[in-house]
């Protein structure tokens, strides 16, 4: 009788309120300032909020119209003029047009900005990496800003970019009202400010280290979000996310790990939801060993990674392996030449080393990060598995592992790491976006080899208009650096999301975010 | 007892001064720096050296020794200077006050601390009562074998154990979090339980108290297992001291003995633990806090290292630091009302 009683009030739940759709994050967002983020957690809040000058059309990587509802470029893609969508509001009824797309892009570029705040810490790092510097920087790709009418805006840039639109459809470029920046000051951003878009969901609280809720903006331009009321909550550990799903304390889910699918799978309550890949892990081998300058060696390492059992064992149904350096989305940006998969034959591999003049083997060094990223999940296996694979053609692999921050230090300081395990995700898609990371002027300096055939490519890349003079450039691309076996990829994964079966209109972006205007949740409990 | 006081408000405050030194000195000696750690994958030479410049992190240290007209451009005066003024700084990437955000976690720590003191002690003491007076009896075993199963368990390990019976199988209680999503509650304390207590809202009060359990039990597991080994061992120690036997030659009834003398002499050193695990428990919270998305000082300051974000991580040791040894003066009075013989001058 006492066990039945304390059974019902131990499960009496508070009161069910309106429609309330809540989503478990990997963590806190760092901020809630557009421009001045680089982390997912913050992108995947500001999608909520803000929105951006372009968008990407659902579940793709395509652009489709933001705040600007069309974009042309001049012929050679130094000048963008972008067309403001009309009659849009903030959500403090401050009207979104040219003068608010200027103050805001300005703040990010312009580091004498009066609303930049960088006296008191804003750095806007995001601005330098994707767009190559700030204002009066040669590097920078923005020469200008100008306000041609209330509804246009035209960018003058220094060097041609066909990717300008792209990078302004990434999340972290939301545009947010230019009153609200005034009056909360160098506050904007942090828990004790009111960070105002035009996005589908009004900003109501940001509780740190616990939630942020959010109401719908009923005066959306766009499609109307369906739930009374948005709660983004931070749950850091995936089993703890898994739990809350399975309890039903949270609707739906991302960054799960991959062995959560078959539990999830299991679940008459839950369905398992894959994000489109669009991200690439893997290993990179070091100019400056005396093995691996090698090309025989880098060629036998490549081809005694038996990538397929790898990415079956630790993405069982979650990830893919080819000879692609980009994920499948962008696969028109791959050659017809280069084979889709890499060759896996161990007794090739053997042949090409002893080849290369070590019919004994050698020994090498292969670090793997500590953390879990969303490439490599499980990074320390996956690391051992790839050792197992070296090992039976007589390369000895030492594992070495350092904290992440230091890893990331170490491998670009001389001599850097003989084979190391590293990886990317996109921010927005193009090419140039994934090969840039790791090749050319901007590029990690982790495997000393960089040649400039490269970098002049990669800069014509940027420069082509047209898709097709795309295509042939980073076909080029592709074949050079597969051939080189500098960085051979292991796999493209999907990150494992879950949700609720009464969760429905949730479309995840291959970006890793998107806006939850289209979720519905009838029949929640 | 006033001169006392003073002599150790004045030693607190030196250790503080102590510890902010070291602190500042030691986070920075970490291998990796914050601009590598926000930039990421993106953390090229380049960019990690610009982002550092931004933030004035290749400021030297202590003293702009290559400068001797400046010789105060450097990192420490600077923070030094923030501090008499009772400014912390703010997170490095997150531009948030340090201050305010201690101000609002340190209550949510605070309740997790005390509720897994309470879970300790009110589990703890009676099992080591009974194991004392009981003996090598099935109890004393059982207790013996529960201190050293919760002392070995890992935080973090049984966290997930009891998320997962309690929230997800038996679906009782929930799995983290200090609220549900449904309910609202303006904080008041920072105390969720108190606080919808003093607003009259008897459905929070117990909402949050349901979100207490399992986190408590997890931080309570290892002070509970001491506490009961140290009220068994303290309390047979008593025991078998003469003016017990005296007592009971006299004629004392056994309870009134056990109860009234010697249990208030044997809880001494439980105090004394007590005041230790302050630290511990703080410790703990790193761990128990990170696994219940329980947003307190040690999820903050746990997220704050890996991401090493230096003003973050010195104001929460600092404020740790200053916690303990608040806790440890009161323990230290505390002695005085317990044993007359202690006097404090």
């Amino acid at each position: 009788m006492k066990k039945v009683l304390l059974t019902a009030l131990l499960a009496a739940l508070p009161s069910a309120g309106a429609a309330t759709l809540v989503f478990g994050a990997n963590g806190d967002p760092v901020s809630l300032e557009p421009g001045n983020i680089t982390d997912g957690i913050s992108i995947l809040v500001q999608r909520q909020i803000y929105d951006t000058l372009v968008d990407f059309k659902e579940g793709t990587t395509d652009l489709t119209p933001g705040l600007a509802t069309s974009w042309k470029s001049n012929a050679n893609a130094t000048q963008w003029t972008f067309t403001l969508r009309p009659g849009v509001r903030f959500h403090d009824g401050t009207p979104m047009n040219a003068d608010a797309v200027v103050f805001n892009v300005s703040r990010w570029w312009d580091p004498k900005h009066p609303y930049g705040f960088r006296d008191q810490g804003r750095t806007f790092e995001i601005v330098g990496e994707l767009l190559g510097g700030y204002k009066g920087d040669a590097t920078a790709v923005i020469k200008n800003i100008v306000k041609v009418g209330d509804t246009t805006v035209r960018f003058d840039l220094n060097k041609p970019s066909s990717v300008f639109p792209n990078v302004m459809a990434a999340g972290y470029f939301g545009i947010a009202s230019p009153t609200a920046i005034r009056k909360d000051g160098a506050k904007y951003g942090t828990p004790a400010s009111r960070p105002v878009g035009t996005g589908p969901f009004i900003f109501q609280a940001w509780r740190t280290g616990d939630r942020v809720t959010l109401l719908p903006n009923k005066l959306y331009w766009g499609e109307k979000a369906k739930v009374d009321q948005l709660v983004i909550r931070a749950i850091k550990d995936p089993s703890q996310r898994l739990n809350e799903l399975k309890a039903g304390t949270i609707d739906f889910t991302n960054d799960l790990t991959p062995e959560a699918l078959k539990s999830v799978q299991a679940d008459r309550n839950l369905v398992a939801v894959k994000r489109p890949s669009f991200n690439v892990g893997f290993v990179s081998l070091n100019n400056r060993n005396q093995y691996l300058k090698n090309d025989k060696v880098r060629q036998a390492i490549s081809m005694a990674i038996n990538k397929d059992a790898i990415v079956e064992a630790f993405w069982p149904g979650l990830g893919i392996s080819n000879a692609s350096f980009v994920p499948p989305v962008l696969a028109w940006a791959n050659s017809k030449n280069v084979p889709a998969d890499y060759k896996f034959d161990p007794q090739a591999a053997k042949k090409m080393l002893a080849d290369a003049g070590y019919p004994n083997g050698l020994s090498i060094d292969l670090w793997y990060m500590p953390v879990s990223r969303p490439y490599f999940p499980s990074p320390k296996p996956i690391a051992e598995a790839i050792a197992a694979d070296l090992s039976a053609i007589g390369i000895k692999v030492n594992l070495k592992t350092e904290d992440w921050a230091k890893y990331l230090e170490d491998r670009n300081k001389e001599p850097g790491f003989d084979m190391y395990m590293i990886g990317w995700t996109g921010d927005y898609g193009d090419p140039d976006n994934f090969y840039s990371a790791y090749y050319g002027a901007t590029a990690s300096d982790d495997i000393n080899w960089n040649p400039p055939q490269l970098q002049r490519l990669l800069e014509q890349g940027r420069a082509a208009v047209s898709q097709a003079d795309k295509a042939k450039v980073y076909a080029q691309i592709h074949e050079i650096t597969y051939g080189a076996n500098y960085r051979i990829p292991v796999v493209h994964s999907q990150p494992l999301a879950a949700a609720r079966t009464y969760v429905k209109g949730w479309v995840p972006s291959p970006l890793g975010s998107e806006p939850f205007n289209t979720i519905s949740v009838v029949g929640k409990r | 007892m006033g001169s006392y006081l003073i002599r150790r408000v004045l030693r607190t405050l030196l250790v503080i001064v102590g510890i902010s030194v070291v602190v500042f000195a030691f986070v920075r000696s970490i291998p990796g720096d914050p601009a590598t750690a926000l930039l990421g994958e993106r953390a090229t030479p380049q960019a990690s050296a610009a982002l550092r410049e931004q933030l004035g992190l290749n400021k030297p240290w202590f003293i702009n020794y290559k400068d001797p007209a400046r010789l105060l451009d450097a990192q420490f005066p600077k923070y030094v200077g923030q501090l008499v003024q009772g400014d912390l700084g703010s997170g490095i990437k997150s531009n948030i006050p340090v201050r305010d955000e201690l101000a609002a976690r340190f209550p949510a720590t605070a309740e997790l601390a005390v509720s897994a003191l309470l879970f300790a002690l009110i589990i703890g003491l009676p099992a080591g009562i009974v194991a004392a007076l009981r003996r090598n009896s099935v109890w004393d075993n059982l207790a013996t074998t529960i201190s050293l199963v919760g002392v070995s368990m890992p935080i973090f390990w049984l966290g997930l154990l009891l998320a997962y019976f309690f929230g997800v199988r038996l679906g009782w209680l929930p799995p983290s979090a200090r609220l549900g999503n449904d309910t609202v509650l303006e904080p008041l304390t920072g105390f969720y339980v108190l606080d919808a207590i003093l607003r009259g809202q008897p459905a929070a009060a117990w909402d949050a108290v349901r979100h207490l359990i399992l986190p408590a039990i997890a931080l309570g597991s290892i002070p509970l297992a001491i506490i009961a080994r140290i009220t068994r061992s303290s309390l047979l120690e008593v025991l078998g001291q003469d003016y017990v036997r005296t007592a009971r030659a006299k004629g004392l009834a056994g309870r009134t003995v056990t109860l009234k003398h010697a249990l208030r002499n044997a809880l001494l050193p439980v105090v004394t633990v007590i005041g230790l695990q302050a630290g511990a428990l703080l410790g703990g919270a790193v761990l128990t806090e990170t696994i219940f998305s329980w947003p307190g000082l040690g999820s903050w300051v746990y997220d704050a290292i890996s991401q090493r974000d230096y003003p973050v991580i010195q104001g929460g040791v600092i404020f740790a630091a200053l916690v303990v040894s608040v806790v440890n003066l009161i323990v230290d009075l505390s002695y005085a009302a317990l044993d007359p013989r202690i006097q404090y001058r």
